[in-house]
Protein backbone atom coordinates (compact mmCIF):
# COMPACT_ATOMS: atom_id res chain seq x y z
CA UNK A 1 0.00 0.00 0.00
CA UNK A 2 1.74 3.15 -1.16
CA UNK A 3 1.32 6.22 0.98
CA UNK A 4 2.08 9.01 -1.44
CA UNK A 5 -0.22 11.47 0.29
CA UNK A 6 0.36 11.91 4.06
CA UNK A 7 -2.56 11.00 6.28
CA UNK A 8 -4.61 14.08 7.10
CA UNK A 9 -4.74 15.04 10.76
CA UNK A 10 -8.27 14.72 12.12
CA UNK A 11 -9.77 17.99 13.36
CA UNK A 12 -10.15 18.53 17.11
CA UNK A 13 -13.69 19.29 18.24
CA UNK A 14 -14.04 22.67 19.95
CA UNK A 15 -13.77 22.65 23.73
CA UNK A 16 -13.68 25.95 25.61
CA UNK A 17 -14.96 27.77 22.52
CA UNK A 18 -18.40 26.12 22.80
CA UNK A 19 -18.68 24.51 26.25
CA UNK A 20 -21.28 26.13 28.47
CA UNK A 21 -19.90 28.07 31.47
CA UNK A 22 -21.35 26.40 34.56
CA UNK A 23 -21.06 27.28 38.23
CA UNK A 24 -18.60 24.39 38.66
CA UNK A 25 -16.11 25.48 36.01
CA UNK A 26 -16.57 29.24 36.53
CA UNK A 27 -15.94 29.14 40.28
CA UNK A 28 -12.98 26.83 39.76
CA UNK A 29 -11.26 29.16 37.30
CA UNK A 30 -12.19 32.14 39.54
CA UNK A 31 -10.42 30.43 42.45
CA UNK A 32 -7.35 29.89 40.27
CA UNK A 33 -7.36 33.44 38.87
CA UNK A 34 -7.81 34.95 42.35
CA UNK A 35 -4.91 32.81 43.57
CA UNK A 36 -2.63 34.03 40.78
CA UNK A 37 -3.73 37.64 41.38
CA UNK A 38 -3.00 37.23 45.10
CA UNK A 39 0.49 35.94 44.34
CA UNK A 40 1.11 39.17 42.41
CA UNK A 41 -0.25 41.20 45.33
CA UNK A 42 2.14 39.26 47.60
CA UNK A 43 4.98 41.01 45.76
CA UNK A 44 3.38 44.34 46.64
CA UNK A 45 3.00 43.19 50.24
CA UNK A 46 6.74 42.56 50.49
CA UNK A 47 7.48 45.92 48.83
CA UNK A 48 5.23 47.62 51.36
CA UNK A 49 6.89 45.82 54.31
CA UNK A 50 10.34 46.75 53.02
CA UNK A 51 9.16 50.35 52.77
CA UNK A 52 7.93 50.18 56.38
CA UNK A 53 11.29 48.79 57.50
CA UNK A 54 13.21 51.42 55.53
CA UNK A 55 11.83 54.29 57.55
CA UNK A 56 9.02 56.84 57.83
CA UNK A 57 9.87 58.60 54.55
CA UNK A 58 9.67 55.45 52.43
CA UNK A 59 6.55 54.36 54.30
CA UNK A 60 4.71 57.63 53.73
CA UNK A 61 5.53 57.43 50.00
CA UNK A 62 3.97 53.98 49.97
CA UNK A 63 0.92 55.24 51.87
CA UNK A 64 0.47 58.12 49.40
CA UNK A 65 0.44 55.64 46.53
CA UNK A 66 -2.04 53.39 48.35
CA UNK A 67 -4.31 56.34 49.14
CA UNK A 68 -4.48 57.48 45.51
CA UNK A 69 -7.53 56.39 43.55
CA UNK A 70 -5.44 53.91 41.54
CA UNK A 71 -4.11 52.44 44.76
CA UNK A 72 -7.60 52.20 46.21
CA UNK A 73 -8.82 50.33 43.13
CA UNK A 74 -5.86 47.95 43.46
CA UNK A 75 -6.63 47.50 47.14
CA UNK A 76 -10.27 46.74 46.38
CA UNK A 77 -9.17 44.17 43.82
CA UNK A 78 -6.86 42.69 46.42
CA UNK A 79 -9.63 42.46 49.03
CA UNK A 80 -12.08 40.86 46.64
CA UNK A 81 -9.52 38.36 45.32
CA UNK A 82 -8.54 37.52 48.87
CA UNK A 83 -12.06 36.82 50.11
CA UNK A 84 -13.00 34.94 46.93
CA UNK A 85 -9.89 32.74 47.21
CA UNK A 86 -10.44 32.28 50.96
CA UNK A 87 -14.05 31.12 50.61
CA UNK A 88 -13.28 29.05 47.52
CA UNK A 89 -10.35 27.39 49.24
CA UNK A 90 -12.43 26.52 52.31
CA UNK A 91 -14.92 24.90 49.92
CA UNK A 92 -12.01 22.96 48.40
CA UNK A 93 -10.78 21.87 51.82
CA UNK A 94 -14.26 20.57 52.65
CA UNK A 95 -14.22 18.56 49.40
CA UNK A 96 -10.76 17.23 50.21
CA UNK A 97 -12.14 16.01 53.55
CA UNK A 98 -14.73 14.09 51.52
CA UNK A 99 -17.90 16.12 52.14
CA UNK A 100 -20.24 18.07 49.91
CA UNK A 101 -20.05 16.17 46.62
CA UNK A 102 -23.78 15.79 45.92
CA UNK A 103 -24.73 18.03 42.99
CA UNK A 104 -27.25 19.96 45.04
CA UNK A 105 -24.62 20.65 47.72
CA UNK A 106 -22.04 21.63 45.10
CA UNK A 107 -24.40 24.28 43.76
CA UNK A 108 -25.50 25.48 47.21
CA UNK A 109 -21.90 25.82 48.43
CA UNK A 110 -20.94 27.50 45.17
CA UNK A 111 -23.55 30.25 45.47
CA UNK A 112 -22.60 30.58 49.15
CA UNK A 113 -19.00 31.29 48.16
CA UNK A 114 -20.11 33.99 45.71
CA UNK A 115 -22.42 35.66 48.23
CA UNK A 116 -20.15 35.40 51.27
CA UNK A 117 -17.03 36.65 49.49
CA UNK A 118 -18.91 39.64 48.04
CA UNK A 119 -20.45 40.40 51.42
CA UNK A 120 -17.11 40.12 53.23
CA UNK A 121 -15.43 42.43 50.71
CA UNK A 122 -18.08 45.12 51.15
CA UNK A 123 -18.15 44.64 54.91
CA UNK A 124 -14.40 44.96 55.29
CA UNK A 125 -14.34 48.16 53.25
CA UNK A 126 -17.24 49.67 55.21
CA UNK A 127 -15.60 48.76 58.53
CA UNK A 128 -12.24 50.21 57.42
CA UNK A 129 -13.83 53.45 56.32
CA UNK A 130 -15.79 53.74 59.56
CA UNK A 131 -12.70 53.03 61.68
CA UNK A 132 -10.57 55.45 59.71
CA UNK A 133 -13.20 58.17 60.01
CA UNK B 1 -30.49 28.53 41.05
CA UNK B 2 -29.65 25.24 42.75
CA UNK B 3 -29.22 22.31 40.40
CA UNK B 4 -30.45 19.14 42.14
CA UNK B 5 -29.71 16.53 39.50
CA UNK B 6 -27.71 16.52 36.25
CA UNK B 7 -30.76 16.05 34.01
CA UNK B 8 -32.19 19.31 35.33
CA UNK B 9 -31.82 21.87 32.55
CA UNK B 10 -31.41 25.38 33.98
CA UNK B 11 -34.31 27.68 33.16
CA UNK B 12 -32.05 30.69 32.83
CA UNK B 13 -28.61 30.63 31.29
CA UNK B 14 -26.52 33.74 31.79
CA UNK B 15 -23.85 32.74 29.31
CA UNK B 16 -24.19 30.07 26.63
CA UNK B 17 -20.46 30.06 25.92
CA UNK B 18 -17.44 32.03 27.11
CA UNK B 19 -17.34 35.22 25.03
CA UNK B 20 -14.38 34.57 22.77
CA UNK B 21 -13.76 34.29 19.04
CA UNK B 22 -15.13 30.97 17.82
CA UNK B 23 -11.80 29.84 16.39
CA UNK B 24 -9.54 31.18 19.14
CA UNK B 25 -6.38 29.15 19.57
CA UNK B 26 -7.60 26.53 17.14
CA UNK B 27 -5.13 24.72 14.87
CA UNK B 28 -5.67 25.17 11.12
CA UNK B 29 -7.23 21.76 10.47
CA UNK B 30 -9.80 22.29 13.23
CA UNK B 31 -11.04 25.76 12.27
CA UNK B 32 -14.81 25.72 11.84
CA UNK B 33 -16.32 27.40 8.81
CA UNK B 34 -19.85 28.36 7.89
CA UNK B 35 -21.84 25.61 6.19
CA UNK B 36 -25.18 25.57 4.43
CA UNK B 37 -28.74 25.86 5.65
CA UNK B 38 -31.29 23.13 4.97
CA UNK B 39 -34.82 24.60 5.11
CA UNK B 40 -37.82 22.75 6.57
CA UNK B 41 -40.27 20.93 4.27
CA UNK B 42 -43.06 23.15 2.95
CA UNK B 43 -45.96 21.87 5.07
CA UNK B 44 -44.00 21.67 8.32
CA UNK B 45 -45.84 22.60 11.48
CA UNK B 46 -43.61 23.45 14.42
CA UNK B 47 -40.10 24.09 13.16
CA UNK B 48 -36.86 24.36 15.16
CA UNK B 49 -33.40 25.18 13.87
CA UNK B 50 -30.49 22.86 14.73
CA UNK B 51 -26.91 24.00 14.13
CA UNK B 52 -24.86 20.85 13.69
CA UNK B 53 -21.08 20.35 13.38
CA UNK B 54 -20.18 18.61 10.12
CA UNK B 55 -16.88 17.19 8.90
CA UNK B 56 -16.24 14.88 5.95
CA UNK B 57 -12.77 13.27 5.84
CA UNK B 58 -13.30 12.25 2.20
CA UNK B 59 -13.65 15.83 1.06
CA UNK B 60 -11.15 18.64 1.19
CA UNK B 61 -12.11 21.35 3.60
CA UNK B 62 -12.48 22.15 7.24
CA UNK B 63 -15.31 21.31 9.61
CA UNK B 64 -18.38 23.50 9.18
CA UNK B 65 -21.72 24.25 10.85
CA UNK B 66 -24.85 23.24 8.93
CA UNK B 67 -28.25 24.57 10.00
CA UNK B 68 -31.17 22.17 9.70
CA UNK B 69 -34.79 23.24 10.20
CA UNK B 70 -36.49 20.28 11.80
CA UNK B 71 -40.23 19.56 11.64
CA UNK B 72 -40.90 18.74 15.29
CA UNK B 73 -44.31 17.18 14.52
CA UNK B 74 -42.66 14.61 12.29
CA UNK B 75 -40.03 13.32 14.71
CA UNK B 76 -39.91 11.97 18.26
CA UNK B 77 -39.28 14.08 21.36
CA UNK B 78 -35.55 13.41 21.84
CA UNK B 79 -32.56 14.99 20.17
CA UNK B 80 -31.60 11.60 18.72
CA UNK B 81 -35.04 11.46 17.06
CA UNK B 82 -34.33 14.82 15.41
CA UNK B 83 -30.95 13.59 14.17
CA UNK B 84 -32.53 10.43 12.74
CA UNK B 85 -35.28 12.51 11.07
CA UNK B 86 -32.62 14.72 9.47
CA UNK B 87 -30.71 11.67 8.26
CA UNK B 88 -33.85 10.01 6.88
CA UNK B 89 -35.51 12.98 5.18
CA UNK B 90 -33.01 15.79 4.66
CA UNK B 91 -29.33 14.80 4.50
CA UNK B 92 -28.46 11.13 4.62
CA UNK B 93 -24.73 11.90 5.00
CA UNK B 94 -25.23 13.11 8.60
CA UNK B 95 -23.21 10.60 10.61
CA UNK B 96 -23.50 9.81 14.31
CA UNK B 97 -23.20 6.84 16.65
CA UNK B 98 -26.37 5.42 18.20
CA UNK B 99 -27.69 2.07 19.38
CA UNK B 100 -30.04 1.53 22.31
CA UNK B 101 -31.99 4.84 22.15
CA UNK B 102 -32.62 4.54 25.89
CA UNK B 103 -29.52 5.95 27.60
CA UNK B 104 -27.71 2.73 28.44
CA UNK B 105 -25.19 2.11 25.65
CA UNK B 106 -23.42 5.46 25.66
CA UNK B 107 -23.01 5.64 21.87
CA UNK B 108 -24.84 8.92 21.22
CA UNK B 109 -22.85 11.06 23.67
CA UNK B 110 -22.37 14.54 22.20
CA UNK B 111 -22.26 18.20 23.15
CA UNK B 112 -25.83 19.54 23.07
CA UNK B 113 -26.36 23.26 23.73
CA UNK B 114 -22.94 23.51 25.32
CA UNK B 115 -23.04 20.54 27.69
CA UNK B 116 -22.17 16.90 27.10
CA UNK B 117 -25.15 14.55 27.31
CA UNK B 118 -26.71 11.56 25.56
CA UNK B 119 -28.78 12.58 22.53
CA UNK B 120 -31.37 9.90 23.26
CA UNK B 121 -32.20 11.18 26.75
CA UNK B 122 -32.21 14.93 26.05
CA UNK B 123 -35.64 16.40 25.25
CA UNK B 124 -35.80 18.75 22.25
CA UNK B 125 -38.17 20.93 24.30
CA UNK B 126 -35.32 21.69 26.73
CA UNK B 127 -33.08 23.13 24.03
CA UNK B 128 -32.48 26.72 23.03
CA UNK B 129 -33.37 28.02 19.57
CA UNK B 130 -31.33 27.47 17.51
CA UNK B 131 -30.08 24.31 19.20
CA UNK B 132 -26.34 23.67 18.84
CA UNK B 133 -25.03 20.15 18.41
CA UNK B 134 -21.30 19.53 18.50
CA UNK B 135 -19.36 16.32 18.99
CA UNK B 136 -17.87 15.55 22.41
CA UNK B 137 -15.45 18.37 23.28
CA UNK B 138 -11.72 18.09 22.63
CA UNK B 139 -11.79 14.85 20.68
CA UNK B 140 -10.27 14.03 17.28
CA UNK B 141 -13.25 13.75 14.92
CA UNK B 142 -13.52 10.84 12.50
CA UNK B 143 -16.63 12.20 10.75
CA UNK B 144 -19.47 14.60 11.66
CA UNK B 145 -20.44 13.82 15.28
CA UNK B 146 -18.21 10.74 15.71
CA UNK B 147 -15.19 11.20 18.05
CA UNK B 148 -12.09 9.02 18.03
CA UNK B 149 -12.19 7.33 21.43
CA UNK B 150 -8.98 5.31 20.96
CA UNK B 151 -6.93 7.31 23.45
CA UNK B 152 -9.53 7.39 26.25
CA UNK B 153 -10.10 3.65 25.88
CA UNK B 154 -6.32 3.14 26.02
CA UNK B 155 -6.31 5.12 29.28
CA UNK B 156 -9.06 2.80 30.52
CA UNK B 157 -6.98 -0.27 29.67
CA UNK B 158 -4.05 1.31 31.51
CA UNK B 159 -5.77 0.97 34.91
CA UNK B 160 -6.20 -2.78 34.32
CA UNK B 161 -9.98 -2.90 34.90
CA UNK B 162 -10.16 -6.55 35.94
CA UNK B 163 -9.87 -8.49 39.16
CA UNK B 164 -6.25 -8.84 40.23
CA UNK B 165 -5.81 -11.44 42.93
CA UNK B 166 -2.99 -13.36 44.57
CA UNK B 167 -5.09 -15.82 46.58
CA UNK B 168 -6.02 -18.85 44.49
CA UNK B 169 -9.64 -18.69 43.32
CA UNK B 170 -12.14 -20.33 45.71
CA UNK B 171 -14.25 -23.38 44.91
CA UNK B 172 -17.30 -21.22 44.18
CA UNK B 173 -17.79 -17.46 44.30
CA UNK B 174 -15.49 -14.95 45.96
CA UNK B 175 -17.67 -13.87 48.87
CA UNK B 176 -18.67 -10.26 49.48
CA UNK B 177 -20.96 -8.75 52.10
CA UNK B 178 -23.88 -6.50 51.10
CA UNK B 179 -22.03 -3.49 52.54
CA UNK B 180 -18.93 -4.30 50.49
CA UNK B 181 -21.10 -4.74 47.40
CA UNK B 182 -22.76 -1.38 48.02
CA UNK B 183 -19.36 0.30 47.59
CA UNK B 184 -19.56 -0.60 43.92
CA UNK B 185 -22.83 1.34 43.53
CA UNK B 186 -22.46 4.58 41.57
CA UNK B 187 -19.46 2.97 39.85
CA UNK B 188 -20.62 -0.10 37.96
CA UNK B 189 -23.43 1.85 36.25
CA UNK B 190 -20.90 3.80 34.17
CA UNK B 191 -21.60 3.30 30.46
CA UNK B 192 -18.22 4.73 29.35
CA UNK B 193 -19.89 7.42 27.27
CA UNK B 194 -16.99 9.82 28.16
CA UNK B 195 -19.27 12.84 28.61
CA UNK B 196 -17.40 13.58 31.85
CA UNK B 197 -13.88 13.19 30.45
CA UNK B 198 -14.55 15.35 27.42
CA UNK B 199 -16.11 18.00 29.66
CA UNK B 200 -13.13 18.22 32.00
CA UNK B 201 -10.97 21.31 31.33
CA UNK B 202 -7.97 19.58 32.92
CA UNK B 203 -8.33 16.75 30.40
CA UNK B 204 -8.58 19.35 27.62
CA UNK B 205 -5.20 20.81 28.54
CA UNK B 206 -3.43 17.62 29.72
CA UNK B 207 -5.46 14.75 28.29
CA UNK B 208 -2.36 12.99 26.99
CA UNK B 209 -1.24 12.24 30.56
CA UNK B 210 -4.23 12.97 32.82
CA UNK B 211 -6.51 9.92 32.98
CA UNK B 212 -9.78 11.84 33.28
CA UNK B 213 -12.89 11.31 35.41
CA UNK B 214 -14.34 8.26 33.62
CA UNK B 215 -11.15 6.23 33.94
CA UNK B 216 -10.52 7.41 37.51
CA UNK B 217 -14.09 6.49 38.48
CA UNK B 218 -13.42 2.97 37.22
CA UNK B 219 -10.03 2.97 38.98
CA UNK B 220 -11.87 3.70 42.22
CA UNK B 221 -14.35 0.93 41.39
CA UNK B 222 -11.49 -1.57 41.46
CA UNK B 223 -9.82 0.04 44.48
CA UNK B 224 -12.94 -0.31 46.66
CA UNK B 225 -13.81 -3.81 45.43
CA UNK B 226 -13.17 -6.05 48.45
CA UNK B 227 -12.34 -9.03 46.21
CA UNK B 228 -9.44 -7.22 44.51
CA UNK B 229 -6.00 -7.85 46.03
CA UNK B 230 -3.82 -5.41 44.08
CA UNK B 231 -4.96 -2.24 45.88
CA UNK B 232 -1.41 -1.19 46.74
CA UNK B 233 -0.15 -1.69 43.20
CA UNK B 234 -3.17 0.15 41.78
CA UNK B 235 -2.52 3.09 44.08
CA UNK B 236 1.18 3.09 43.08
CA UNK B 237 0.21 3.26 39.42
CA UNK B 238 -2.24 6.12 40.03
CA UNK B 239 -0.02 8.23 42.29
CA UNK B 240 1.39 10.54 39.65
CA UNK B 241 1.29 14.35 39.31
CA UNK B 242 -0.42 13.93 35.96
CA UNK B 243 -2.37 10.66 35.97
CA UNK B 244 -4.36 11.54 39.08
CA UNK B 245 -3.29 14.92 40.41
CA UNK B 246 -4.30 17.00 37.41
CA UNK B 247 -7.75 16.73 38.97
CA UNK B 248 -8.41 20.11 40.59
CA UNK B 249 -11.97 19.30 41.68
CA UNK B 250 -13.47 21.41 38.91
CA UNK B 251 -16.53 19.09 39.09
CA UNK B 252 -17.72 19.58 35.52
CA UNK B 253 -17.79 15.77 35.46
CA UNK B 254 -20.39 15.35 38.21
CA UNK B 255 -22.40 18.18 36.67
CA UNK B 256 -22.57 16.54 33.25
CA UNK B 257 -22.87 12.79 33.91
CA UNK B 258 -26.02 11.60 32.09
CA UNK B 259 -26.27 8.59 34.42
CA UNK B 260 -26.12 10.71 37.58
CA UNK B 261 -22.78 9.27 38.74
CA UNK B 262 -20.23 11.21 40.78
CA UNK B 263 -16.68 10.94 39.42
CA UNK B 264 -15.54 13.90 41.55
CA UNK B 265 -16.46 12.07 44.73
CA UNK B 266 -14.70 8.89 43.60
CA UNK B 267 -11.52 10.77 42.73
CA UNK B 268 -11.60 12.40 46.18
CA UNK B 269 -11.76 8.90 47.61
CA UNK B 270 -8.64 7.87 45.69
CA UNK B 271 -6.81 10.93 47.03
CA UNK B 272 -7.98 10.06 50.53
CA UNK B 273 -6.64 6.50 50.19
CA UNK B 274 -3.29 7.78 48.96
CA UNK B 275 -3.08 10.07 51.98
CA UNK B 276 -4.20 7.39 54.40
CA UNK B 277 -1.55 4.90 53.38
CA UNK B 278 1.28 7.30 54.16
CA UNK B 279 -0.10 8.54 57.49
CA UNK C 1 -3.07 12.92 21.93
CA UNK C 2 -1.74 12.73 18.35
CA UNK C 3 0.42 9.82 17.30
CA UNK C 4 3.51 11.14 15.58
CA UNK C 5 5.18 7.72 15.68
CA UNK C 6 3.91 4.18 15.61
CA UNK C 7 3.56 3.49 19.33
CA UNK C 8 0.36 1.65 20.23
CA UNK C 9 -2.47 3.63 21.87
CA UNK C 10 -1.85 1.82 25.18
CA UNK C 11 1.86 2.56 24.91
CA UNK C 12 1.16 6.22 24.36
CA UNK C 13 -1.26 6.35 27.29
CA UNK C 14 1.30 4.58 29.53
CA UNK C 15 3.91 7.20 28.63
CA UNK C 16 6.91 7.00 30.93
CA UNK C 17 4.97 5.18 33.66
CA UNK C 18 3.72 6.39 36.99
CA UNK C 19 5.97 8.75 38.96
CA UNK C 20 4.78 7.09 42.21
CA UNK C 21 4.83 10.45 43.90
CA UNK C 22 2.41 13.33 44.22
CA UNK C 23 0.58 12.96 47.49
CA UNK C 24 3.31 14.91 49.34
CA UNK C 25 2.82 18.04 47.28
CA UNK C 26 -0.96 17.72 47.43
CA UNK C 27 -0.92 17.37 51.20
CA UNK C 28 1.51 20.23 51.76
CA UNK C 29 -0.64 22.57 49.68
CA UNK C 30 -3.63 21.71 51.88
CA UNK C 31 -1.70 22.01 55.17
CA UNK C 32 -0.31 25.42 54.17
CA UNK C 33 -3.82 26.49 53.13
CA UNK C 34 -5.22 25.44 56.50
CA UNK C 35 -2.47 27.36 58.31
CA UNK C 36 -3.04 30.42 56.14
CA UNK C 37 -6.79 30.67 56.88
CA UNK C 38 -6.38 32.06 60.41
CA UNK C 39 -3.14 33.90 59.59
CA UNK C 40 -4.55 35.85 56.66
CA UNK C 41 -7.83 36.59 58.42
CA UNK C 42 -5.85 37.96 61.35
CA UNK C 43 -3.71 40.06 59.00
CA UNK C 44 -6.71 41.43 57.10
CA UNK C 45 -8.47 42.29 60.35
CA UNK C 46 -5.33 44.00 61.70
CA UNK C 47 -5.00 46.08 58.54
CA UNK C 48 -8.64 47.13 58.83
CA UNK C 49 -8.14 48.17 62.45
CA UNK C 50 -4.98 50.10 61.57
CA UNK C 51 -6.44 52.06 58.61
CA UNK C 52 -5.50 55.66 59.11
CA UNK C 53 -3.03 55.12 61.96
CA UNK C 54 0.31 56.90 61.63
CA UNK C 55 3.77 55.42 61.13
CA UNK C 56 4.80 55.34 64.80
CA UNK C 57 1.66 53.50 65.94
CA UNK C 58 1.94 51.05 63.12
CA UNK C 59 5.61 50.26 63.75
CA UNK C 60 4.99 49.93 67.47
CA UNK C 61 2.31 47.38 66.71
CA UNK C 62 4.54 45.49 64.25
CA UNK C 63 7.35 45.40 66.78
CA UNK C 64 5.44 43.49 69.44
CA UNK C 65 6.71 39.87 69.71
CA UNK C 66 3.40 38.18 68.93
CA UNK C 67 2.84 40.27 65.80
CA UNK C 68 6.42 39.73 64.61
CA UNK C 69 6.06 35.98 64.98
CA UNK C 70 2.71 35.94 63.18
CA UNK C 71 4.04 38.12 60.37
CA UNK C 72 7.01 35.82 59.80
CA UNK C 73 4.69 32.80 59.81
CA UNK C 74 2.31 34.59 57.45
CA UNK C 75 5.05 35.42 54.95
CA UNK C 76 6.52 31.92 55.08
CA UNK C 77 3.06 30.40 54.69
CA UNK C 78 2.03 32.70 51.85
CA UNK C 79 5.11 32.04 49.75
CA UNK C 80 5.16 28.31 50.47
CA UNK C 81 1.51 27.95 49.46
CA UNK C 82 2.04 30.25 46.47
CA UNK C 83 5.01 28.21 45.26
CA UNK C 84 3.02 24.97 45.45
CA UNK C 85 -0.07 26.47 43.83
CA UNK C 86 1.81 28.21 41.01
CA UNK C 87 3.74 25.01 40.33
CA UNK C 88 0.45 23.26 39.62
CA UNK C 89 -0.69 26.14 37.40
CA UNK C 90 2.57 26.18 35.40
CA UNK C 91 2.48 22.39 34.98
CA UNK C 92 -1.09 22.71 33.68
CA UNK C 93 -0.49 25.32 31.01
CA UNK C 94 3.16 25.03 30.02
CA UNK C 95 4.72 22.02 28.41
CA UNK C 96 8.25 21.35 27.14
CA UNK C 97 11.30 23.50 27.91
CA UNK C 98 9.47 26.72 28.84
CA UNK C 99 7.86 24.84 31.74
CA UNK C 100 11.20 24.16 33.46
CA UNK C 101 12.31 27.77 33.09
CA UNK C 102 9.00 29.05 34.41
CA UNK C 103 9.07 26.65 37.37
CA UNK C 104 12.61 27.64 38.31
CA UNK C 105 11.92 31.35 37.93
CA UNK C 106 8.76 31.13 40.00
CA UNK C 107 10.44 29.13 42.76
CA UNK C 108 13.45 31.46 43.00
CA UNK C 109 11.12 34.45 42.99
CA UNK C 110 9.05 33.07 45.86
CA UNK C 111 12.16 32.27 47.90
CA UNK C 112 13.63 35.72 47.29
CA UNK C 113 10.42 37.52 48.16
CA UNK C 114 9.91 35.43 51.30
CA UNK C 115 13.44 36.20 52.50
CA UNK C 116 13.00 39.90 51.72
CA UNK C 117 9.71 40.08 53.57
CA UNK C 118 10.94 38.15 56.60
CA UNK C 119 14.11 40.26 56.82
CA UNK C 120 12.04 43.45 56.67
CA UNK C 121 9.83 42.15 59.49
CA UNK C 122 12.85 41.19 61.59
CA UNK C 123 14.45 44.55 60.89
CA UNK C 124 11.37 46.28 62.26
CA UNK C 125 11.22 43.89 65.23
CA UNK C 126 14.87 44.28 66.25
CA UNK C 127 15.40 47.84 65.03
CA UNK C 128 15.88 50.87 67.26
Amino acid sequence: MTNSTPKRLRPLSPNIQIYRPQLTSVLSIANRISGIVLSLYAILLVVWLVAAAAGPHAYSTAQVIIRSWAGQILLFGCTFSFFLHLCGSIRHLIWDAGYGFELRTIYASGWTVVLVSSALTLLSWIISMVLAG
Amino acid sequence: MIIRSPDQVPRVTALKRFPMPRNLGVSPESRIEQGRTWPAPVRAGRVKAFEIYRYDPDLEGNPRIDTFEVDLDACGPMVLDALIWIKNTVDSTLTFRRSCREGICGSCAMNIDGTNWLACTRFIADLATPATIYPLANMRIIKDLIPDLTHVFAQYALIQPWLRSKTPPPERERLQSPEERSRLDDHYECILCFCCTSGCPSHWWNGDRFLGPAVLLQANRWLVDSRDEATGERLDELEDPFRLYRCHTILNCTRTCPKGLNPGKSIANIKRMLLERRT
Amino acid sequence: MDNEGMRSPLGRALGLGSARTGVEQWWRERVSALALVPLTVWFAASLMVHTGSDYATFIAWLRTPIVSILMVLLLAGIFYHTALGLQVVIEDYFHSGLKTLALLGMRFGCCGLAVAGILATLRIAFGR
